[in-house]
């Protein structure tokens, strides 16, 4: 759609009334899948309740966020999975690096494992010229968008042959060839970033939309509200997805926020603002199909807040053992709070969905594990043979020619 | 008096000035509290309570200053204490208020208002956004606020609490590196004036002043040159406004030769206001400065380790200065 078929747009027109009308490019209803969603009930979270005519249907609790299975094809599906089993071993195989010791690495990691429904299945329901922007815990967001994880491991090793070429290391992990506007190290600057790549999109007319992808800390200044406020002002494509997952670094968001359903915020833009399980692949999928048909209508933005957790520390790996997922006994949150959540591990509960619906064998879902595992160790080596940069190339890419001059050294 | 580490030495002196000011209060993203050395375990949230100390507080740097300064001007002198990644978050905050606003309502505003301004600092593997030095000199830059940048927890401590105890807005910087250098802490309440340079050793060959960060390597430099038998003088600038430029003038008239070190970035840094300063004063004399590129930090440990001045270099460049 271009942007002046988008000005041509109805512009009170809402959500709900674009929710039900067909959709495009979506493969056949299966009808065996179908019924099987009827019988499954609540248990898939985003498809609580089912109707056979509709393509779309309203969830309970009227957040309006639901898409039937019936509308994501098998290999949506699946490539959803793949991306969260890659994040999950990606992540942990660099997590067994720093434990091992033996690679003398350096840097901070902050990891995403927990998180990946929220990734895989806000990313799943994008175009792959789409952008996100993404910050430091997002390593998740990268691989979910076809990050290769030769050039994020060599990165993390800030080798010559990583994705930032040894400058960036894992908080600044960059991919613009893939619309990936970066992870950054300060904290609210996706939504700024992401708002603007969508004034952008409408500049230059393509029907492309922008998503930051921003923790419940990133709320708490006033970037998440001028990126917020200005959209949906200029009805910009843009979607902010705060990642809620319980803690500003180690404080508590009750602590900082006196809102405890963050998309509440939406309410006062006059946008719509939708609070979703973050665990839930699909949920965060559908809700996420939603705020993308109405930013490619040209109706404006959209707040999604997902409710999540982090397996692991704020940053580092204090509490982190090798071969045991998570890191207990951190002196800010409750060892029995990360059981609860791992016992809500998006994972298994994804695959088991895949299994259930026939999408998935167990067979072939453990191949797809075994074949992450491979992929994820080749990465690893890949990063350890990988050359370093040499010293002086930090006087490079200051500006797009040229290096500035020395001036570390008495000449 | 022990030696004390740098955070410990900056709490102890803001716990000793709340105690002296009922009002005196702190905004802080982290509840601000630390242990000495020997167990000692100050909280001041604890001590002083929720109005004064917020336990939590959210990451909002312009909240932070922007209340600081509002508490500040209304007569509750206040401490903010903004992340060193989002130095520059509050900057309009400090450009446009904190140190316009005496002069801009002809002398009525009065603001006691100390920016702790934690410094990265060149780190390795944190890169880009989070390895910074130098942006003293931006705030420096600013009318109507005094900068100062500590280089040991006893200048630390005695600086804070002149900042705290100055009526005009001070940027107290602090960067990680001097938390752990090793000297004596006096345990009572005492002030280092602003707008003094410390000569941390007397010499006739050169005279080497270092800001902070880079005082650690030129106090390592001071040692190979003197073993060496080069005699400088080594001088710890501490405020860098309001410049202590006499005392950098009357070193560089005995000795002939100036050069600063730097970790900020060459171009508009501290050390070109040092040079031309001593340069006006003292015509004839030879002049060097050593500094960070005018380059973002890189993340490789190799790469920003060789931008980085550092002792080695400081001996070099202090060698050729003297034999030219």
């Amino acid at each position: 759609m271009s942007a002046v078929e988008n000005q041509s747009m109805p512009s009170d027109q809402s959500a709900e009334d674009l929710a039900h009308k067909p959709a495009q490019n979506e493969p056949n209803a299966g009808v065996r899948r179908r019924s099987f969603m009827k019988a499954l009930g609540g248990v898939a979270g985003g498809v609580a309740v089912m109707s056979a005519a509709a393509k779309r249907v309203q969830a309970t609790g009227g957040s309006g966020w639901s898409y039937v299975l019936d509308d994501i094809s098998d290999d949506k599906l699946i490539d959803m999975y793949d991306k969260m089993l890659k994040i999950r071993w990606w992540e942990e195989g660099i997590k067994e690096v720093f434990l091992g010791g033996k690679d003398d690495m350096y840097g901070v990691i902050h990891l995403y494992i927990g998180e990946e429904a929220v990734a895989c299945g806000a990313i799943g329901a994008l175009n792959e010229d789409d952008f996100i922007a993404s910050h430091h815990r997002g390593h998740g967001h990268l691989i979910a968008k076809g990050g290769d994880l030769d050039k994020m491991s060599a990165e993390i090793f800030f080798r010559e042959t990583g994705y930032n070429k040894g400058y960036g290391g894992s908080m600044h992990i960059t991919d613009m060839s893939k619309g990936i506007l970066g992870m950054n190290g300060i904290v609210g600057v996706s939504h700024m970033l992401a708002a603007g790549a969508a004034h952008g999109i409408k500049v230059r007319g393509t029907n492309q939309v922008a998503v930051a992808f921003g923790g419940d800390g990133s709320v708490n200044n006033g970037w998440f509200y001028g990126a917020l406020r200005n959209a949906a002002l200029y009805k910009l494509p843009f979607i902010s997805i705060v990642e809620n997952n319980g803690f500003q670094v180690s404080i508590p968001a009750v602590e900082t926020n006196p809102v405890r359903d963050l998309s509440k915020i939406a309410h006062g833009l006059d946008i719509p603002g939708y609070t979703v399980d973050g665990q839930d692949t699909l949920a965060m999928y559908s809700v996420m199909k939603t705020a993308v048909e109405r930013a490619r209508a040209g109706l404006g933005p959209t707040l999604i807040e997902a409710k999540t957790y982090r397996f692991y520390d704020h940053a580092g790996l204090s509490g982190a053992k090798s071969g045991v997922l998570g890191a207990f006994g951190l002196p800010y949150r409750s060892d029995k709070d990360l059981m609860a959540w791992i016992a809500n591990d998006p994972l298994p509960k994804y695959r088991n969905t895949l299994v259930s619906i026939g999408v998935l064998t167990e067979e072939k879902a453990n191949q797809m594990e075994a074949d992450v595992k491979k992929q994820v160790a080749a990465s690893i080596d890949f990063a350890r043979k990988s050359p370093k940069p040499q010293q002086d190339m930090g006087l490079s890419n200051v500006y797009a020619q040229g290096a500035v001059a020395p001036s570390q050294m008495f000449a | 008096m022990a030696p004390k580490p740098g955070r410990f030495a900056v709490i102890e002196a803001i716990q000793q000035e709340m105690q002296r000011d009922q009002n005196l209060s702190l905004w802080w993203w982290i509840r601000p509290t630390a242990v000495s050395p020997f167990g000692k375990v100050i909280d001041l949230h604890r001590e002083f309570g929720q109005d004064r100390v917020p336990q939590y507080t959210p990451i909002d740097e312009e909240w932070f200053v922007g209340a600081a300064a509002g508490a500040a001007m209304s007569g509750v002198p206040c401490i903010a204490n903004p992340g060193y990644m989002c130095m520059t978050r509050a900057f309009d905050l400090v450009f446009n208020q904190i140190g316009k606003l005496r002069h801009m309502t002809g002398g009525q505003a009065s603001m006691p208002f100390v920016l702790w301004q934690d410094g990265a600092g060149r780190t390795p593997g944190m890169a880009g956004q989070h390895s910074d030095a130098g942006q003293e000199a931006l705030f420096a830059g600013l009318p109507g606020v005094k900068v100062v940048v500590p280089s040991n927890p006893h200048d630390a401590k005695g600086l804070m609490i002149a900042a705290i105890r100055d009526p005009d807005p001070v940027i107290f910087y602090h960067y990680g590196a001097i938390n752990r250098v090793r000297i004596d802490v006096p345990d009572d309440a005492y002030a280092i004036k602003i707008g003094e340079a410390n000569i941390v050793q007397e010499g006739t060959d050169i005279t080497i002043v270092g800001i902070g960060p880079s005082m650690l390597d030129v106090n390592e430099a001071a040692k190979t040159l003197k073993a060496d038998g080069v005699n400088a003088e080594i001088i710890d600038i501490r405020s860098i406004k309001p410049m202590p430029a006499a005392q950098i003038a009357a070193s560089v008239r005995k000795t002939g030769k100036l050069l600063v070190v730097d970790h900020g970035h060459e171009t508009m840094g501290t050390s070109a206001e040092i040079i031309a300063r001593a340069a006006i004063d003292v015509p004839g004399a030879k002049f060097a400065r050593i500094a960070f590129p005018d380059a973002p930090p890189p993340g490789n440990r190799e790469m920003i380790a060789w931008m980085t001045p550092d002792a080695t270099r400081t001996v070099d460049a202090a060698k050729k200065m003297v034999a030219s």
